[in-house]
């Protein structure tokens, strides 16, 4: 199959995975049994966050917005239309701020942590898992076992233990949140400087467990290459240790590229509740308020524009793959 | 570069041992085990305890002593029952969504597999599709729409959608082997379908069945901690992950009450390492590539082979040219 | 037999990786002549392919070589390998003085590396003054010279079917001309008729001295028996008997080797058939005379 054929059908798959998730997000929160709006608005009035008058705009509001009278169908057309035009609707809760302006805030905050996180740590995982499966010996050994140890440690774990560590009991660090009180957000070398320092923990939570998971796969891997009919041959014609590493690498590469679109899920996953833990002002600690809240134009804009950037991660991932792995991209010419 | 464990030909010529030679279970073996009988035992420990995980014995975190050994949480309840309890309500979520999971993965992982063709095709693609949805996102989505969740309930919903990985694995394993010789035989004798998954089938791809059964509970037990932390956990149910969220919501690791938190940081870590180690070295066992031998075995081994390589070079320095028994003489 | 090619003498093995080490290869020596092929029979078990990979160097634990000694070209290389540094210090000879056909050729490639590649890094790995194109001319010259198609040099490996990609290896392990190649198994995974393809191809090549002598290891006889001049005979890591093929298979020596041919050889009517075919063919190039019948 060519490269073509390969990409127009992951393009078709992840095409059927953008609608379902666009539809389970639409659907689940109306499976709340009674007319959802009810239920959400007297929940916000029980607790006492808004005024009767408020109660009755968003109720309006919501109905007006989402056509609740209207069929399901219908109303599914409208939110689609909504979405596709950018526009998330307006916050229960902290009516009427819209949502897109929330998750502009804090989206940016996550990306910070989260993009850096993917790249350094699935570069500088490979390379110390290969090195591991090079090496052998005592130093595999020791890598092995602390790369899966870290890796099997859920990334709020790592945050907790290192914001107990290094910030409360040894106070190198600021204990929460994303910078200094009084400063406002802006694009100066001050403000980043102070930022920087907030920044440290969040990042290396999620980075050392990702190194953590890429070592180990890669060290797997790289083992398993190693005891290959085509390392054995190479040696045969005499060809150095270094060029068969290049051929171990370029081997044991395909499997870890696949295994980054997981990671990539797992660590978003994750990096919701370190933002939780360290108080950070991203899409996760957005998220968290906005369920208890029950702020449900949030918490679905949220949980939609999460599954949106994993699967174009996914999506990129497999595309990369598709171009590197020569069985895919060489069609099989079949020479007799 | 390090010396492999490369098998070199067909004919290794090794001593046609006892087969259960191979089932060489390393130290991360017993290790892991260790972890996570550990575990186990802590939470049955909590049927033992003289203090209930609801009973209120001191006041907002009190610090560990006089009868409290790990202290009280926020709502004066001893941290060490609710720890046994909450590891309780942990594993046996982990291990149903574990069960649940794992059956609709291999269910749909055999057939796929062995069916082939465009049904498979199907399969793979849908299971793709849930793959590529963050799992985490899912749960969120369904732990709102639900007005309360139990214990039950949510294991359920936690297995229901984590089956893909389990699906893919056992996928990729049952398509090689619906190829090979003694399924045509199966198939030739008259079985059916059903018959010929379970019997023929199945047990060539226990070790990943198992292999994937472990991963699911160690990632089951994490799904619910998420979840918990995010609120969304069991109500009115101790579980690990509750225990962190509470301990979150009231300040503990700012305030320093590290016995609120440190515990079931501690014991989830372990958890989930145990099961990890599990698994990889199960690998170990069940894939002999990986392997990579015992430490002290292979020096001495190494020693010995030199020394005798040595005594035969001496041997053959001084003695003549040994008999290169050529029968047949040079045309 | 013709001019003394090589000389190995003393071979010892053994397979650690247990409480005890197995002895594979027990003391053994033998001889190849100048544009000889020897064939190394015997049963699955035998030690005919450990004999092979300790003749080309290529003993990776836990196969550990214990002694022996290779002398070819005036040259006397010590054969055992302990450690990682034996195997380096061997680099140099593989390939260029002893080369080895392996028996998986099918997975011999790397899947991610293109023909050309692998072809141009088996020219560096001795010489790293060799350029692509004087590699990939190389390369051309040959697969012309043996019939082959030059476009496999663009290919990657699962692009190729067995057949093919067994000559391929067969060409790529005599680039460089090695004086003794040692082939493991190369027509046991083979259909009939590219048995037959590579079998020309060997002997076509050592015809044209692209390399000095075969030691063509396989417990397939019938092959054996059209192929070589001279045969081996082994069994539990010794050789009982050798000597030229026909004598051998006519009158062999041994009880083992007796019953080794009857369970095996068939003379049949093809093989017959073949072996005339074959000793046209190969006319006055070949060591030995050229009668018919019988098993050649």
């Amino acid at each position: 199959m060519t490269l073509g054929r390969y990409i127009a059908r992951k393009a078709g798959w992840y095409l059927v995975a953008l609608v379902a998730a666009v539809s389970l997000n639409f659907l689940l929160p109306r499976l709340v049994p009674g007319n959802p709006v009810d239920v959400i608005v007297s929940n916000l009035a029980r607790g006492g966050s808004i005024t009767g008058e408020q109660q009755k705009a968003i109720y309006e509001g919501f109905v007006a917005e989402f056509g609740l009278d209207a069929p399901l169908w219908q109303q599914f057309l409208t939110y689609l239309g909504k979405v596709f035009t950018g526009d998330l609707g307006t916050s229960f809760a902290n009516y009427p701020a819209s949502v897109n302006d929330l998750i502009g805030q804090a989206l940016p905050w996550s990306i910070a942590v989260q993009l850096p996180a993917v790249l350094i740590g699935w570069i500088a995982g490979n390379l110390v898992g290969a090195i591991a499966a090079f090496r052998g010996g005592n130093w595999d050994r020791s890598v092995f076992t602390s790369a899966l140890f870290l890796s099997a440690m859920p990334y709020y774990c790592l945050s907790i233990l290192l914001l107990y560590g290094f910030a409360v009991v040894a106070g190198i660090f600021p204990v929460g949140g994303a910078y200094s009180l009084g400063l406002t957000p802006e694009f100066s070398v001050e403000f980043l400087w102070d930022a920087l320092s907030y920044y440290w923990l969040p990042f290396l939570s999620l980075v050392v467990v990702f190194i953590g998971g890429q070592a180990v796969g890669m060290r797997s891997m790289a083992i398993y290459e190693l005891g290959g009919d085509y390392v054995n041959y190479a040696r045969a014609m005499g060809i150095r240790d270094g060029k068969i590493t290049q051929y171990i690498f370029r081997n044991a590469m395909l499997p870890q590229i696949t295994g980054l679109a997981l990671a990539i899920g797992t660590l978003v996953g994750g990096a919701l509740i370190t933002e939780l833990v360290f108080s950070y002002p991203g899409v996760g600690t957005l998220l968290f308020t906005a369920i208890t809240q029950n702020d449900y134009p949030v918490i679905q804009a949220v949980t939609l524009i999460i599954t949106v950037a994993v699967l174009v991660a996914n999506f990129l991932v497999e595309i990369a793959y598709g171009v590197i792995d020569p069985r895919i991209r060489a069609a099989s010419a079949g020479e007799k | 570069m390090s010396t492999p464990n490369a098998p070199v030909t067909d004919e290794k010529a090794a001593p046609r041992a006892n087969p259960f030679r191979s089932l060489n279970f390393s130290g991360r073996f017993w290790i892991s085990l260790v972890l996570v009988l550990g575990v186990i035992l802590l939470g049955l420990a909590g049927y033992l305890y003289p203090t209930g995980p609801g009973e209120k014995v001191g006041s907002l975190y009190d610090a560990p002593g006089a009868g409290l050994p790990l202290g009280s949480d926020n709502f004066g309840h001893d941290v060490l029952a609710v720890l046994m309890a909450g590891t309780r309500t942990s594993l046996i979520i982990g291990l149903v969504a574990g069960i649940v999971a794992t059956t609709i993965g291999v269910i749909v992982g055999l057939v796929a597999g062995y069916v082939g063709g465009w049904f498979e095709e199907l399969l793979m693609g849908a299971t793709n599709v849930v793959l590529a949805i963050p799992s985490i996102i899912v749960l969120i989505l369904i732990s709102i729409s639900l007005p309360q969740s139990s214990i039950w309930s949510l294991a359920i919903v936690i297995g229901i959608t984590s089956w893909p990985w389990t699906a893919r694995a056992v996928r990729a394993q049952a398509s090689s082997v619906a190829t090979r010789e003694h399924i045509d035989v199966a198939r030739l004798s008259g079985a059916r379908l059903p018959g010929i998954l379970l019997r023929d089938v199945l047990p060539y791809i226990l070790s990943y069945i198992v292999m994937a059964f472990v991963l699911q509970i160690a990632g089951a037990i994490l799904a619910e901690s998420s979840l918990s932390m995010l609120g969304l956990g069991p109500s009115g149910a101790n579980s690990l992950g509750i225990q962190l969220h509470w301990a979150l919501a009231f300040q503990a690791v700012g305030g320093g009450a590290w016995w609120a938190f440190l515990p079931p940081t501690i014991v989830l870590t372990l958890v989930s390492f145990g099961f990890l180690l599990l698994q990889s070295s199960l690998d170990e066992v069940f894939n002999p590539r990986l392997r990579r031998g015992k430490r002290r075995q292979m020096k001495q081994a190494a020693a010995r082979r030199a020394e005798e390589a040595r005594q035969l070079a001496e041997q053959a320095a001084s003695a003549p040219a040994p008999d290169t028994t050529r029968a047949g003489d040079p045309a | 037999m013709s001019e003394l090619l090589a000389r190995a003498t003393n071979i010892r093995c053994v397979y650690g990786g247990g409480e005890k080490d197995f002895t594979a290869v027990d003391g053994v020596s033998v001889e190849l002549g100048e544009g000889e092929i020897l064939g190394l029979a015997g049963e699955s078990g035998c030690g005919k392919t450990t004999l092979g990979n300790a003749l080309a160097m290529i003993a990776t634990p836990p196969l550990y070589v214990l002694s022996g000694s290779l002398e070819i070209d005036g040259e006397s290389i010590d054969l055992s390998t302990l450690s990682v540094a034996d195997l380096k210090r061997h680099r140099p000879y593989r390939g260029r003085t002893v080369s080895m056909l392996p028996q998986g050729a099918m997975n011999s490639i790397s899947p991610t590396l293109r023909i050309r590649s692998l072809v141009h890094d088996v020219m560096r790995a001795h010489d790293p003054r060799v350029t692509k194109s004087e590699a990939l001319d190389l390369a051309r010259d040959r697969l012309k010279m043996l019939d082959m198609p030059v476009r496999v040099l663009d290919s990657y490996a699962h692009q190729l079917s067995g057949g093919m990609k067994q000559r391929l290896i067969t060409v790529i392990s005599t680039l460089q001309n090695p004086r003794l190649l040692i082939a493991d198994e190369p027509t046991s995974a083979l259909d009939v008729s590219s048995q037959r393809m590579l079998v020309e191809m060997l002997l076509a090549m050592v015809e044209q001295r692209i390399m000095s002598g075969v030691v063509f290891v396989t417990h397939d006889l019938p092959v054996l028996s059209q192929v070589s001049d001279r045969l081996a005979i082994m069994n539990a890591g010794r050789i009982i008997e050798t000597g030229p093929t026909r004598q051998l298979v006519e009158h062999p020596q041994h009880d083992y080797t007796r019953t080794l041919l009857s369970s095996v050889l068939d003379p049949s009517r093809e093989t017959r058939q073949r072996g005339r075919e074959r000793s046209a063919g190969r006319g006055a190039a070949a060591a030995t005379s050229s009668e018919e019948v019988g098993t050649r």
